[in-house]
């Protein structure tokens, strides 16, 4: 007995040890400053008192946790850059805390953030119910929160308000994105399927809705929805090909994406029926397949690594890639575009004023590795190019990769600041 | 004690804003944990999804709040009712069996539950909750909660305890230790485990409403098993057969999980460490294990006081 | 849809698929059960155990190749992985624990669940990954014109393997008898001089051994990734409470239905498949709240 209570004493004392072992995160090494990049704050006046605070709520545990961690390494990158000359005498400092991919944890966080740790700005999530739930509380407390990876369009659609942002493109965009391109091809019998969640609803109805405004001739067959984490779509997809559609518009995320495109391909979904699905040429979605993914899949995209083929979307890329060890995936191009509005923002506004911070991030630009992008005035969504591609095996890359790229700029995918006005209005 | 009383008194007028706020958050998982207790400890059934019935408190005052005109006082009293009345039905559907047979049925029912919960996107919102919940006038700002919740909470301990003591409280507490012997003298077992879960449900409810009261959010994620478990936990922390214990359990769980996260993105799993620890050598709790020392003499009310008081300063 | 030839094929195909979908959901829930029959415990890491075992799958391929070798080493070897932990987690831990209340066992595994969750993070890191069957196994056959991968069509053979193999270890071998007279009378069983322990020892490491192989046959069709663990142990302890407790075949019916209701929904009802297996888990239920087939106790 008293062996056992010995080696129990020791497994748990293991056990704790590798629990309080801090996380293994790199300090990214100081990167190139990159020419593009705002930098140097041109003789600035003012000068801020103390450092900028910035707590970052995001999933660090549970299944989206890579995303949380791409997320967090482009802030990092983003901040290593900005820190070097500070912004108004002053660096940017961050606290994260890991929400575990639920809103009340979420929620009580950000609480603690702004009570305890004061911050000046809470930044985050991936999960959008989270998301939903902060911003109800940062609009209480008039504290501006910058969501940066979670896409529900409610967050600045209806239930957007002065203090909350969205770096991150959202449903809205990407489902019009997606109609667009849709609206140019031959298929007029759809089928949309996809995982029954929020993300999923939202961004089947914004591509159908779209689709049938550009295209009014589009019939809708049927809908097919499993939940979230399905490990088996066989079902799923076999049925749909019995219905024969002409395209199938899947509808799905994360883990699950992994999953469609894996049963796609071992079905033959993927060589009979054209499938569209938004972030199907995501790097991070067909890393883990290698070179088992299926080809020929439309999807759209708000980042590539290698798109476009910029010196300063490069340099961003080899400076992430340097730093952490893989390149940087779209969470991490929001980070660190999100750092970016964030250092403009303070600087313009001039000192550490809330409020003052608001009028000066409403309709600001800055330079990300692709390009100028803005920050809308009317609905605080940055407005972000979408990339409609195809998935191809390419010999020169780990994965498939995203052919026959076509751009469609922010503003050619978002709601008018008219529609916004009225989604709000309803409320 | 009369220490303790006025620290919890005061505490929203000297301590930081956070304290505040998680002592608040302390009280409301303390109320559930202590209305578990009443089916755990005193009934010995194996509630194993009470978690449901707080969801569903916080679902209903939020539903009534958000989509109907009925005032707020009467959603306030209507929530927990409604709570109540789901412990009917499931209990009414579990009662019929027993032990672990109870507990699996109880899941199984309870994560329909949710599954409807998180899907019913017109009614519900889904998996994105109900935000913005509007809250009258004089419960707006941190300490107004905080007293009310205190208030609720001081009622809702007294009610139980007269519960507890009655002659209904002693019933259940020989059935949970002799059920045979209880029928055969002609008690009614299921009828008196019945209405333990519904007094049990109503009680999780008020947690409920009085959550929806501190976050003005609801998340399915209230409704899924692995809260109710955690729960569970924090009734063995304290001592499931003591009185007090699951609120000291619950106040030592909610401090340590809020302080602790902000160090490490691995409290589950040092909650799970705890929990085995607890198993293997503190099975009878903090507050059983103080009375146990202390003796049956001392009271038990002063001995769960220092406890909790130790907690709240971790 | 077009009745006649079509609407066969379609039945025919998602019949198929439905059974195959089963045959895992059987394999998981079969070890679930058999731990609660035995020692009357539902095993609330199983779904962890699950989750190591596709883990484990995903790093044996990733040694010894995706091809050949590889996937036949993870079908054996990392069920071998996740019972070694079992076996670990019982002697060392739980083994302590049968004179206890048992509410303590139950709590123990919610314990373990949670360390586990942690410890596959730090273990294997926060990305998705995914494994291919061997090349004999990939792609489709088709029936009538639609397609039947060819895993699942393994898997329909994996399934009565289990089954039968189940079925012999319980009342062909002497461990296994004791085992099913352990979860009917364990006091009669000690009684006759036999070491319960070591009977329970077994039974939750066969409980482990099969979440394993469950989360090693899973891995080649879906993403292997933090938190598949919540899904599959909820699905099997429905699937569980609706079979009967304990009662393995109450678990192969349970996992039948479950499959069958999803899959053939489908064809009814496509927008509202995913309500359908709970559907049916409710109607069992209020009509036998004690589940089909007769518990062990």
């Amino acid at each position: 007995m008293k062996r056992t209570v010995t080696a129990l004493v020791l497994f748990l004392a293991l056990l704790v040890l590798g629990a309080c072992a801090p996380a293994p995160t790199p300090v990214p090494p100081a990167a190139p400053t990159t020419a593009s990049q705002p930098q140097a704050p041109t003789a600035a006046a003012a000068k801020l008192d103390r450092p900028i605070k910035v707590g970052i709520v995001d999933t660090y545990s549970g299944p989206p946790a890579a995303f949380g961690n791409d997320a967090l390494n482009g802030f990092k990158l983003a901040l290593s850059e900005i820190n070097k000359n500070g912004v108004l005498g002053q660096k940017i400092e961050f606290t994260q805390r890991d929400d575990k991919y639920a809103p009340d944890t979420a929620l009580s966080m950000a609480k603690e953030l702004v009570m305890q740790e004061k911050v000046d700005v809470l930044v985050g999530t991936i999960n959008s119910a989270a998301s939903l739930a902060i911003s109800a509380y940062a609009k209480e407390q008039k504290i501006p929160f910058i969501v940066w990876t979670a896409k529900s369009e409610k967050i600045t659609g209806q239930d957007g308000h002065r203090y909350v942002f969205s770096t991150s493109e959202n449903t809205a965009m990407a489902g019009k994105a997606g109609a667009i391109a849709l609206a140019k091809k031959p298929y007029v019998k759809y089928w949309i399927a996809g995982e029954d969640y929020e993300y999923g609803h939202a961004i089947a109805d914004s591509a159908w809705n779209n689709l049938k405004k550009l295209k009014p001739d589009v019939q809708l067959m049927g809908q097919t929805w499993w939940k979230t984490g399905e490990p088996d779509l066989v079902p799923y997809l076999t049925q749909i090909m019995a219905a024969k559609p002409d395209a199938v518009i899947f509808a799905t995320g994360g883990a699950g994406m992994t999953n469609v495109l894996k049963v796609a391909k071992s079905t033959g979904l993927s060589d009979k029926i054209p499938m569209w699905i938004h972030t199907a040429t995501d790097y991070s979605v067909l890393k883990p397949l290698g070179a088992n993914a299926p080809e020929g899949v439309m999807g759209t995209m708000d980042y590539f690594y290698y798109y476009p083929d910029t010196p300063a979307n490069q340099a961003f890329a080899k400076s992430f890639q340097a730093a952490y060890g893989n390149p940087p995936g779209f969470a991490a191009f929001h980070a660190y575009n999100t750092a970016y509005f964030i250092a403009k923002a303070f600087e313009k506004a001039g000192s550490l004023d809330k409020e003052k911070f608001i009028d000066a991030l409403e309709g600001m630009k800055i330079n990300s590795p692709v390009g100028e992008i803005e920050m809308r005035a009317c609905d605080h969504q940055a407005v972000l190019p979408i990339y409609m591609g195809v998935t191809k095996k390419d010999p020169k890359y780990d994965a498939l990769i995203a052919t026959d790229i076509v751009p469609l700029a922010g503003q050619d995918v978002m709601p008018t600041c008219d529609e916004i006005a009225k989604e709000r209005a309803k409320q | 004690m009369a220490l303790f009383i006025v620290v919890v008194l005061l505490l929203p007028i000297f301590a930081p804003s956070f304290y505040t706020y998680v002592f608040a958050l302390v009280m409301v998982n303390g109320l559930l944990a202590m209305s578990l207790n009443l089916v755990l400890g005193y009934g010995g059934l194996y509630q194993f999804h009470h978690g449901v019935f707080y969801g569903i408190g916080a679902y209903a005052i939020a539903l009534i709040l958000t989509k109907s005109p009925v005032p707020w006082w009467l959603a306030f009293i209507a929530a927990p009712i409604i709570a109540a009345l789901f412990g009917l039905v499931i209990g009414w559907i579990c009662i019929r069996s027993t032990q672990l047979y109870f507990g699996m049925l109880q899941i199984s029912l309870g994560s329909l539950v949710w599954i409807i919960t998180s899907r019913w996107y017109d009614f519900t919102g889904g998996d994105n909750g109900i935000n913005n919940i509007p809250m009258p006038s004089f419960l707006t700002s941190g300490k107004e909660i905080y007293y009310f919740i205190l208030a609720v909470l001081a009622i809702s301990i007294a009610v139980m305890y007269r519960v507890v003591k009655s002659p209904f409280g002693a019933t259940l507490q020989a059935i949970r230790d002799n059920p045979q012997r209880c029928e055969a003298i002609g008690v009614n077992v299921r009828h008196h485990q019945l209405i333990a879960i519904v007094i049990a449900s109503f009680f999780a409810g008020v947690a409920g409403v009085l959550y929806v009261g501190l976050e003005r959010s609801v998340f399915p994620d209230m409704l899924f098993w692995v809260l109710s478990l955690e729960v569970f936990v924090m009734c063995l922390l304290g001592g499931w057969f003591t009185f007090a214990g699951p609120l000291v359990g619950a106040g030592i769980i909610v401090i340590l999980r809020t302080f602790v996260s902000i160090y490490t993105e691995y409290w589950t799993m040092i909650e799970g460490i705890i929990l085995i620890l607890l198993i293997f050598f503190l099975p009878q709790g903090v507050v059983g294990f103080a009375l146990g020392r202390v003796g049956r003499k001392a009271q038990a009310a002063e001995e769960t006081v220092q406890v909790s008081e130790r907690g709240a300063k971790v | 849809m077009a009745f006649g030839q079509d609407l066969v094929g379609a039945v025919t195909s998602q019949l198929l698929v439905g059974l195959s979908r089963a045959m895992i959901l059987f394999v998981v829930s079969a070890g679930l059960s058999f731990v609660l029959g035995v020692l009357r415990v539902p095993n609330i890491a199983h779904g962890s155990l699950y989750m190591i075992g596709a883990f484990a799958a995903f790093t044996i391929t990733a040694l010894f190749g995706q091809a050949l070798p590889g996937f036949w080493l993870a079908l054996i070897l990392a069920p071998l992985a996740v019972a070694v932990v079992g076996l670990i987690l019982e002697r060392a831990l739980l083994s302590h624990l049968y004179q206890r209340e048992h509410l303590m066992l139950i709590l123990f595994t919610f314990g373990i669940m949670l360390i586990l969750n942690d410890l596959v993070k730090i273990g294997w890191g926060a990305e998705y990954r995914s494994i291919v069957p061997p090349d004999n196994l990939t792609g489709s056959l088709t029936i009538g014109d639609l397609p039947l991968p060819r895993y699942n069509l393994f898997l329909l053979i994996v399934g009565p393997i289990v089954a039968v193999a189940m079925w012999l270890f319980v009342n062909r071998t002497r461990i296994g008898k004791i085992s099913r007279a352990a979860a009917v009378d364990r006091e009669m069983v000690g009684v006759l001089g036999i070491n319960v322990s070591w009977v329970f020892a077994a039974a939750f490491v066969i409980g482990c051994f099969l979440a394993g192989l469950g989360g090693a046959l899973i891995a080649p069709t879906t993403s292997i990734t933090l938190g598949m663990d919540r899904t599959v142990i909820m699905d099997t302890f429905l699937i569980v409470t609706i079979g009967g407790l304990g009662n393995i075949w109450g678990a192969l019916i349970g996992s039948l239905i479950f499959g069958l209701t999803q899959s053939l929904g489908l064809l009814l009802w496509p927008q509202f498949a995913v309500v359908f297996p709970y559907a049916a888990v409710v109607l069992v239920l209020l009509a036998r709240p004690k589940g089909l087939l007769r518990s062990v106790w």
